[in-house]
């Protein structure tokens, strides 16, 4: 089948106005009347608020308002569990939790104002080590829970005691993953507007979710969802990483719009970012895993722990992708998979690209790489030996029967296209020098979407007006992903009209039904069925009416070219005649597309079932070279292999590819969140590294196409799978090259060069 | 943060004259560690009375070669400095370090002044300049005196600029064609990060013996300042006949002795030893080169 | 506070203003002059977000007091396009997927127009060290890399 339209590396729809700077992000915005709003945080990672005294504040020149938790309606919220503080009443639970808003004619009388706010604090002992949550049960975190536990997920396949028993070698390894922030590079921005549009408020903003940011301003406030409206268009980036802290901000806005009936804007700087906004969880996996002398891996056991910080938030659906992915894509016959989330008075971990899937794959590939090396077996014969191919059962018993199960393809066009066998061989060789070269790998299998964490299911909304242009929206967000460009290709594939027909409309939560979050690499998959739902909606009442209006007869109409065509070459009328003919005949030429995702299950008490209703496979092969004499790592080449299914766009796949590897090799390399008993010391760009462009290494993308049944025109994610590999990868090539393995992210100059990474004393601000 | 007023001169004169008014004083220049402490509400902004912005004074940014010295005036910005003939010529290993100081965007603002000002243990121009023998002249209304960098800064974050004077000069010895240098650094990334470690090496090669050593490392100690003893020990080796383990091996104990024990110093140890080795054998190479070894 | 007169030339157009001592360039453009195209990122120049031409020079604008600029000129992103007329460099960004959330893209554009009006044939390397102190986290920076080189033709020796 060819194309038109999909399948195509189009430009994207929001280049323009990006290019040109006319693209109006959250703290571009300005409304009459406007006022700031900031947030005085807290001073201590856990204390008591004793006394809070607005006074000084309330007098300073041009504030207005000052609000602290008594003036809240409902203080909690959460998208899972509700115990997320809008501002801290009694007690704070780490460093960035708010304790008063102040809203003031400009932002630097709001700064000032916020410093003279006077609040009596009790410091508290905390909870910082992730050991400690678990084991001192007698102190909670949360002094209204019994203990500190979020999550506790299970997955149990077979028998690992008599898997265990059959084996011939087994390895036992500990790995963790480090704390690590998103680094959006635009930082929050939020503004409400009272009696705007018939509504109590409006919200504008770098809101990733628009939706749940709905949910939770209308929670705060005890107001009718109908009552909130939040338009989300341009955002400077995500990665997971705008929904709970954003949530916040909006209601911490909104309130202080109601106060004081006008405009607030609230806009984080770098340092405020950092210390609010959740972070990616650090992990502690245990791994045992048994296999025979030939390289047949009979058990897995995996023992898997999160720090999720003060807030539940998103842990207990992150440590659930971790339990159902934690083996790899490797068919096992006895597994035994435990996760689990502990509270802590650490900054609070959420949802960040990959969700639970770096930390597991880390491990899980590093794991691999051991045995193979403890069984003198190549790495990819003992993965070739154990990886899922089609009618494969995963460790959580699904028969993957469905689609294309793709990871030998993947892993031996990566292969091919590294050039891995002679790299592998010829850096086995003793080389000269302080300068050693490695190279390695990783695989994984991730479920589409959200899985059985929720409904899955998202609209979108399509008008062809009376001049023939078109309106599309759909309830998922642009992070700068991409999706208005693929969404307004795949309406215009179906209605058979260029893609410039198209106003693609911002999110407006009051105008398109809710379609979930913005997450777990589903637009194109759910969004897109959304859309092309809507379309092919609107293809047929239009057909209908071309079909009586035009007397045609015969074969079904094609929509192709912006004509309507009655048979090859035979074009009945254009789009924009036949959509004007429609308006005067009173044709309704307006559609919602609705898509809801095929049943999938999971049983929490047997820790299985059919998690996912699809997934997608990557190979990523890194190439590096390290100087061992000062721990330095240069990464030379990354080859990224990824099944998208169908590429709807593929210069902006190639893009998905470029960003998150470089994401990874951030990750592996460099990232860290440095804590002391909860206050964070890295909080701007200074010391929080992430690669630059000096940083770049060759990367060799390889889009692979094995269509799905349920995705659109096939497609099927690529957001999250391009970010999850690199670090795994590297750690693997560093291994090659030093001899040595490190099984603690990142690998950073000290851990490289003398086996542990060291930490500077004493506290920070 | 209390309020203070800006001035802009572009008259060193009446620079000088807002210096000896006896009001406090900051000066501005690129601005790149300036408004960074603004933005942070740092210390070292209280108090003052008036921020001088200097950026325009031309005089200040000259780069010429005067009595067999290169002079480089203070405002002379690090794209200056590594873009500038005279440097690329005479001292490549200043050119070296010019360009990994911060980005494009810092380099076309921030000043060789204000660097050595700044005196931050991690100043990326400090070891090749101390290395390099350089002069800062320091400029009242009064008149000028000169004084050997070395002398200059007195501590980290610290220099014996009197309140009245201006850093207006910096003078370096041009070299003579058997001197050799090396440059090393090690950052977390590969751009735009403050040096790990870094090492300034100027060697003599006479005879086919090394002379009038000098090895400053920076990001090592308190604040840049020569390792002694590593230079008494590397006068008068044969270029062909060097122990570099030992070589590394001594920096880092030179370095520990200097700056004690720290949280940093199991990587810092071996990792200054690793870059003296790679200073050295880039020295050896380029003399072996040149067929002086 | 007293506020210091400056003459600026923003755009190709003639500004007077009155700023404050703290005043840095980044907020002058962003809310005196409602140049939203540049971006504040970090605040301490380590981002690139806020990137302008200041008389010929990449600078970032938040480490720039814009009391120091009298008679300077400045080009924002919202000046590269001419009459309607997009910049060949905005024309590349969009043609080669340079663009992500675009929250960058302004910053980095300013920094790749800052080389090619010193040179119009910068190899990759350069191109990098022009754009090192640009950090961009969707991109992954390739793409970027590409639209520039689509400008520069073969690398000069």
């Amino acid at each position: 089948m060819s194309y038109c339209q999909v399948n195509k590396s189009l430009t994207r729809v929001d280049a323009y106005a990006k290019v040109t700077g006319q693209a109006k992000f959250g703290a571009d915005l300005t409304f009459p009347d406007m006022l700031y709003g900031k947030v005085l945080r807290s001073k201590y990672p856990h204390a008591r608020i004793k006394g809070i005294n607005p006074e000084k504040a309330l007098e300073y020149p041009g504030v207005e308002a000052v609000l602290t938790a008594k003036d809240i309606p409902n203080n909690l919220f959460g998208v899972i569990i509700h115990n997320q503080q809008v501002l801290a009443e009694r007690e704070t639970y780490y460093i960035g939790d708010g304790i008063a808003v102040v809203a003031a004619r400009t932002r630097e009388a709001a700064e000032q104002a916020r410093e003279l706010i006077e609040v009596e604090y009790e410091e508290l002992p905390g909870i910082y080590r992730l050991e400690e949550a678990r084991d001192e049960p007698v102190k909670p975190v949360h002094p209204e829970m019994a203990d500190n536990q979020v999550a506790h997920h299970t997955l149990r396949k077979g028998d690992v005691k008599l898997g265990f028993a059959e084996a011939e070698i087994i390895l036992e390894r500990e790995y963790s993953t480090q704390l690590i922030e998103h680094a959006y590079l635009e930082p929050e921005a939020v503004i409400a507007v009272p009696a705007q549009h018939s509504t109590l408020l409006t919200i504008y903003g770098s809101v990733q979710n628009p939706y749940a940011t709905r949910r939770a301003v209308a929670g705060v406030l005890q107001v009718p969802l109908a009552q909130i409206k939040v338009i989300q268009d341009h955002l400077g980036g995500s990665f997971g990483g705008k929904d709970e802290n954003v949530s916040a901000m909006a209601a911490r806005a909104a309130l202080l719009a109601l106060k004081t009936g006008k405009a607030v804007k609230m806009v984080n700087d770098r340092v405020e970012s950092m210390l609010e906004s959740y972070k990616r969880h650090p992990y502690q996996m245990k791994y045992k895993v048994g296999a025979s002398k030939e390289g047949k891996i009979l058990a897995m056991e995996i023992k898997a722990e999160a720090d999720s910080g003060a807030y539940a938030c998103q842990t207990p659906f992150v440590t659930w992708r971790s339990v159902v992915q934690a083996t790899g894509p490797y068919e096992i016959p006895h597994v035994k998979t435990d996760t689990y989330g502990f509270y802590t008075n650490n900054v609070y971990t959420g949802a960040m690209r990959g969700y639970g899937s770096p930390q597991v794959i880390f491990a899980q590939e590093s794991l691999l790489d051991e045995l193979a090396r403890e069984l003198k077996i190549d790495p990819v014969e003992l993965r070739l030996q154990n990886i899922y191919h089609n009618n494969s059962i995963t460790a959580s018993g699904q028969r993957l029967d469905n689609h294309q199960v793709s990871l030998k393809e993947v892993l031996e066009r990566a292969l091919t296209a590294s050039e891995y066998k002679a790299k592998y061989r010829e850096y086995s060789q003793r080389q000269p020098g302080e300068k050693k070269r490695g190279i390695g790998l990783a695989i994984s299998y991730r479920g589409c979407s959200l899985g059985a964490e929720a409904i899955d299911a998202a609209a979108a909304n399509i008008a062809i007006l009376n001049d023939g242009s078109i309106t599309l929206s759909c309830g998922l967000a642009e992070n700068g992903q991409g999706l208005k460009t693929i969404f307004s290709q795949i309406a215009a594939e179906i209605l058979g009209v260029d893609p410039e027909r198209i106003n693609y409309l911002p999110v407006d939560t009051s105008a398109v039904p809710d379609s979930g979050a913005t997450v777990a690499s589903r637009s194109t998959m759910v969004g897109g069925n959304a859309v092309k739902n809507a379309a092919e909606k609107l293809k047929k009442t239009f057909a209908d009416f071309v079909a009586r209006e035009y007397e045609t007869t015969g074969a079904e109409l094609v929509f192709r070219d912006e004509q309507i065509y009655n048979g090859p070459g035979k074009a009945v009328t254009s789009f924009s005649e036949a959509a004007a003919a429609a308006f005067y005949q009173g044709v309704l030429l307006n559609a919602t597309g609705w898509y809801l995702s095929p049943d999938i299950s999971w049983d929490e008490e047997t820790g299985s079932g059919n998690p996912y209703f699809t997934y997608v496979y990557g190979c990523q092969i890194a190439e590096v070279e390290v100087d061992i004499g000062t721990g330095e790592i240069s990464v030379l080449r990354i080859t990224a292999a990824h099944d998208v299914g169908r590429a709807i766009n593929p210069a902006g796949v190639r893009g998905q590819i470029y960003g998150g590897v470089m994401m990874g090799l951030g990750y592996g390399l460099m990232e860290e969140v440095e804590t002391e008993d909860g206050y964070i010391s890295n909080t701007n760009f200074d010391d929080y590294l992430i690669p630059t462009i000096k940083d770049l290494p060759e990367i060799i993308p390889i889009i692979v196409e094995n269509p799905d049944p349920n995705g659109p025109f096939g497609a099927k994610s690529i957001g999250e799978p391009t970010l999850e590999l690199a670090g795994a990868a590297i750690a693997n090539a560093v291994c090659q090259a030093t001899g040595k393995r490190i099984r603690s992210l990142p690998l950073n100059l000290e851990r490289v060069l003398i086996g542990s990474s060291l930490r500077k004393g004493g506290r920070s601000k | 943060m209390k309020d203070f007023q800006l001035l802009t001169t572009r008259e060193l004169s009446a620079a000088l004259q807002y210096l000896a008014s006896g009001s406090k004083v900051k000066l501005l220049a690129g601005g790149t560690d300036l408004l960074v402490d603004l933005a942070q509400k740092s210390h070292r902004l209280a108090g003052i009375d008036y921020l001088l912005d200097i950026s325009q004074i031309k005089e200040l940014k000259l780069i010429r070669v005067r009595d067999n010295r290169l002079e480089i005036g203070s405002l002379v910005t690090h794209t200056d400095l590594s873009e500038n003939p005279l440097t690329r010529r005479y001292f490549p290993m200043l050119v070296q370090a010019a360009r990994v100081i911060g980005s494009t965007q810092i380099r076309n603002r921030g000043t060789v002044g204000g660097n050595i000002n700044h005196a931050s243990p991690a100043a990326d121009l400090l070891p090749p300049l101390l290395a390099l023998r350089s002069e800062v002249e320091l400029t009242a209304q009064g008149g000028s005196r000169v004084l050997p960098l070395s002398q200059f800064v007195t501590g980290p974050y610290q220099t014996c600029l009197r309140p009245d004077e201006l850093l207006t000069t910096l003078r370096l010895p041009l070299p003579s064609p058997d001197y050799y240098g090396s440059f090393q650094r090690i950052g977390r990334r590969k751009a735009v990060t403050i040096a790990r470690l870094s090492l300034a090496l100027v060697v003599r090669v006479t005879n086919g013996l090394f002379q009038d050593s000098r090895l400053v490392p920076g990001s090592a100690t308190p604040y840049p300042q020569p390792l002694a003893r590593v230079e008494a020990a590397l006068n008068n080796q044969a270029v062909a006949m060097l122990d570099l383990e030992e070589m590394g091996r001594l920096a880092g104990e030179e370095m520990v002795a200097l700056s004690g024990e720290r949280w940093s110093t199991p990587y810092k140890k071996p990792a200054l030893a690793s870059l003296v080795k790679k200073a050295l054998l880039a020295i050896m190479e380029e003399v072996a080169a040149d067929g002086k070894g | 506070m007293e506020k210091v007169k400056v003459r600026l030339t923003v755009n190709g157009n003639s500004f007077c203003l009155e700023v404050g001592a703290k005043e840095r360039l980044l907020d002058t453009l962003r809310e005196q002059l409602r140049l939203t195209g540049v971006k504040e990122g970090c605040s301490i120049g380590e981002c690139g977000a806020c990137t302008v031409i200041l008389n010929g020079e990449a600078v970032n604008s938040c480490l720039v007091l814009t009391g120091q600029l009298d008679q300077s000129e400045v080009v924002t992103v919202e000046g590269l396009a001419q009459d309607g007329r997009l910049e060949p460099l905005q024309q590349a960004f969009i043609d080669h997927h340079a663009v992500q959330c675009g929250f960058c893209t302004p910053g980095m554009l300013m920094s790749a127009k800052a080389l090619l009006m010193k040179d119009p044939h910068p190899g990759r390397e350069q191109i990098k060290t022009a754009l090192e102190g640009n950090l961009c986290r969707c991109t992954g920076y390739q793409q970027i890399i590409e639209a520039i080189e689509s400008l520069t033709g073969p690398e000069r020796e």
